[in-house]
């Protein structure tokens, strides 16, 4: 290759790397913004968060979130215990407040990100250390993942989700070196450990657990059965111990409540979504997979992305929703990381051609260190989000042209752009937002009986016990489990002092008794939504 | 050690299999479509599609997966 042209090549990548790097850190701060804004909201930001909060505080105080829904106070977990069991010593130093699972939450992701950057660095890094830009690949895989609108939205949210992910990408780095000539034992311990915990985080977690042991199975058969009886043996001792602890709830909580309506074309949309938001990611991933399928041997990384596209498979499931894609996108940010290091660092003698008297297999690789970093920075405007309004996100917004796309939710406008269209998550909060929360605080503390609310947080924020998870009460109802015989009569007696509405995802029956014995007072609007605040009708006839 | 082969065969069975479960639902009465549903249609693609990657990968003999 001409000298001159080598040089312009070489300043030209160097270039989009600097910019390709500003652009996906411009992401993280918009993530880490928006984490900090979270941590101050005392509220449900997500209808789940203050029940899984509820679920540590009941395990702080020695008892089982997995109870009979049938029985006041009609609650019941249904998720497995591992992310609650977390926030437990966090409940000391914050008390029942979110920020506990949304900070642990937060961390389970930056950890998750580092995970990913290192795994690549170190799979990617033999024919590169002495290059200056051999850590672009690796920070932009970690950092792409940060990026991810799926996981800027769940991320720094008091669920269980982005802890699961962090379990498995921990469980996939310590088996893919399973093999290694002096840790080999450790790391496939430590990467069983890491799958129970990821499984015992979040049910989806069983095709990494799949993923995993089918990695192990492809290179040693023995082992791998060994492995997989020796995870089956310790899980599923932990299982019939939690459901003997918990006379048989843990069983129907967990496994009968989340057998749900499935809607195919849910899943085809949120394929089509991931694919278009992650396009680069996945589509590299995908190369990789193939390649290492005929040309290669499979790793673990490929293999994880294959069966993380099974949990995809079942977002089209009642209540789920993007969120399944979480794995997929670590996975695919992770791959493709290895793809891009692979091609970058392929021995291209055998595609050299003697072109004009040159061979071109010296201008492949210059082209590379242009190609990656702009395939990067072309991938990094599919996934546009950030606030529109601020000192820094306001001007941000007019420079790229998105101030004006703003979301409509049931009753504001987000001043926030998404790239993936309509969500109920990833803006900031308006002060209009804290006087409203607490403004239903206010009918909470002055409730005459117990609180029967869609969101766990406003009877929490006044001491009280949650009473009822909505949509767990309409999982077992759907699937003939559940006896609304109790809580029907209370709600016919008016025990309950206040009814606070948000989707109404209670059983029909509950929403009847609750439509003939209470009535409306106030839809006061907060985070996008109606709240309506019921009264016993008792009360508003008055003595 | 499993060999491209090996995982090939594998893949050709499960993909038969899908394909198979698939047209056996109609046969059960299972289902909310009447006829060949959305989803069966999607079985039989993703069944196709592993009967043509296991018969590739059968075709690279012994080398490891």
């Amino acid at each position: 290759m001409n000298p001159t042209l080598s040089r312009v090549l070489k300043s030209l990548g160097i270039l989009l790397a600097v910019l390709a790097v500003l652009a996906y850190i411009g992401y993280l701060i918009v993530y880490v913004a928006y984490a900090v804004e979270l941590f101050h909201w005392p509220f449900d930001y997500d209808q789940g968060e203050g029940f899984e909060l509820y679920d540590a505080v009941l395990y702080s105080q020695g008892e089982w979130p997995y109870r009979d829904n049938a029985t006041y106070p009609f609650y019941a977990s249904n998720y497995p215990p591992l992310f609650h069991l977390l926030i437990v010593p966090l409940l000391p130093v914050f008390g029942a407040r979110l920020i506990a699972g949304r900070l642990l939450s937060f961390v389970a992701t930056i950890i998750t990100s580092v995970a990913i950057a290192v795994v690549v660095r170190r799979k990617i890094a033999h024919a590169e250390q002495s290059r200056r830009d051999g850590w672009l690949i690796p920070i932009i895989s970690g950092l792409g993942f940060l990026a991810s609108n799926y996981v800027y939205q769940i991320g720094p949210l008091c669920r269980m989700h982005m802890t699961m992910v962090m379990f498995e990408t921990l469980a996939v780095a310590f088996i893919a070196e399973f093999e290694h000539p002096k840790h080999g034992r450790r790391n496939l311990i430590l990467g069983l450990l890491m799958l129970l915990c990821a499984g015992y985080t979040k049910q989806t977690a069983v095709f990494t657990v799949v993923a995993g042991l089918f990695y192990v199975f492809l290179r040693d058969v023995k082992k791998a059965i060994l492995a997989g009886a020796a995870l089956a043996v310790v899980a599923g001792a932990i299982f019939g111990l939690l459901n003997v602890a918990t006379d048989g709830q843990w069983w129907i909580n967990i496994i009968q409540a989340n057998v749900n309506e499935f809607d195919y074309r849910q899943t085809i949309f949120l394929f089509g979504q991931w694919f278009r938001l992650h396009a680069l990611f996945v589509l590299l991933a995908v190369g990789y997979l193939v390649y290492e399928l005929f040309w290669d041997r499979l790793s673990a990384y490929s293999l994880w992305f294959f069966f993380a596209l099974g949990v995809g498979a079942l977002s089209g499931k009642w209540g789920a929703g993007f969120g399944y894609f979480n794995t997929a996108v670590a996975a695919a940010c992770l791959t493709s990381g290895l793809a891009l290091g692979r091609l970058r660092n392929s021995d291209w003698a055998p595609f050299g051609r003697e072109i004009g008297g040159r061979n071109t297999q010296y201008a492949i690789r210059p082209l590379l260190t242009v190609l990656i970093p702009l395939l990067y920075l072309l991938q990094a405007p599919r996934m546009l989000h950030l606030p529109t309004s601020g000192p820094l996100f306001g001007p941000l917004a007019r420079a790229l042209g998105v101030d004006d796309a703003l979301i409509e939710g049931d009753c504001a406008t987000f001043q926030y752009h998404d790239a993936m269209g309509y969500t109920q998550l990833g803006h900031l909060l308006t002060e209009d937002d804290y006087a409203t929360g607490e403004e239903i605080l206010r009918y909470v503390r002055t409730a005459d009986g117990p609180v029967f609310s869609e969101e766990a947080m406003f009877s929490l924020l006044v001491g009280e016990p949650a009473v009822t998870n909505p949509t767990q009460l309409l999982n077992l109802y759907n699937n003939g489990l559940l006896d609304t015989t109790e809580i029907v009569e209370r709600i016919n007696r008016q025990e309950f002092g206040l009814v606070i509405f948000r989707a109404q995802f209670y059983p029909p029956p509950v929403l009847e008794a609750i439509g003939q014995n209470y009535q409306p007072v106030a839809h006061p609007c907060m985070n996008g939504f109606y709240y309506h605040l019921l009264w016993p009708k008792r009360v508003i006839d008055g003595p | 050690m499993i060999t491209k082969r090996q995982l090939g065969i594998a893949a050709v069975a499960f993909g038969l299999l899908v394909i198979l479960g698939t047209i056996g639902v109609d046969l059960a009465g299972a289902g909310q479509w009447s006829g060949f549903g959305p989803l069966q249609r999607i079985g039989i693609g993703a069944g196709v599609v592993a009967i043509v990657v296991g018969s590739i990968l059968v075709r690279l003999g012994d080398r490891p997966a």
